[in-house]
């Protein structure tokens, strides 16, 4: 309860920094998860060569821009599809 | 990070490097395993032959490159869906 703005209650220290790492958690998982399915996708494994070719290079840089695709979407059609479902808020 | 005291920024600073050594060493075993299954496969013998070892060192350089360019695009993409998500 609030009059003029006052008395909001404040996230504690704990929650702010929690809160921070938690975010920073879930990039940091993202970004392993598509290294791993990128370096799947594209990468040639018989690894006769060490270096990347144009093309793997190519490939990487449009499956980072896949994946992000994928994401969105995936996350936007669970938010419609639970909702309609009743899930969530 | 708005709003974090000092005491509170040297907290979340301590807990970030942590939290980096652990990513270091996921990032380590996913290479290792990675480069192990795509490489190694000869098991007739218990030391590494000529073309496993030649093999896992390609591998080491093309992960750390292919490290090194995804990381790219991900701060790219990432930095985009965010100023994206922001907007609505």
């Amino acid at each position: 309860m609030s009059l003029f703005g006052f008395g909001r209650p404040q996230p504690t220290s704990a929650e702010k920094i929690a809160a921070v790492e938690n975010e920073l958690r879930v990039v940091a998982e993202m970004h392993s998860r598509m290294i791993k399915l990128c370096t799947l996708k594209c990468v040639d494994k018989t690894y006769r060569e060490g270096e990347l070719s144009k093309g793997e290079s190519v490939c990487l840089d449009r499956c980072a821009a896949k994946f992000f695709e994928a994401h969105q979407t995936i996350s936007e059609q669970l938010q419609r599809e639970g909702a309609a479902r009743g899930f969530g808020a | 990070m708005e709003g974090l005291t000092a005491a509170e920024s040297r907290e979340l600073e301590q807990r970030l490097q942590k939290r980096q050594v652990k990513e270091f060493m996921t990032v380590f075993g996913n290479l290792v395993d990675n480069c192990f299954a795509a490489c190694v496969d000869d098991f007739t013998s218990r030391a590494l032959s000529g073309r496993e070892t030649g093999c896992l060192s390609r591998c080491v350089t093309k992960s750390m490159a292919t490290q090194t360019r995804l990381g790219e695009r991900f701060a790219e993409l990432n930095a985009a869906m965010t100023a994206e998500m922001q907007k609505r």
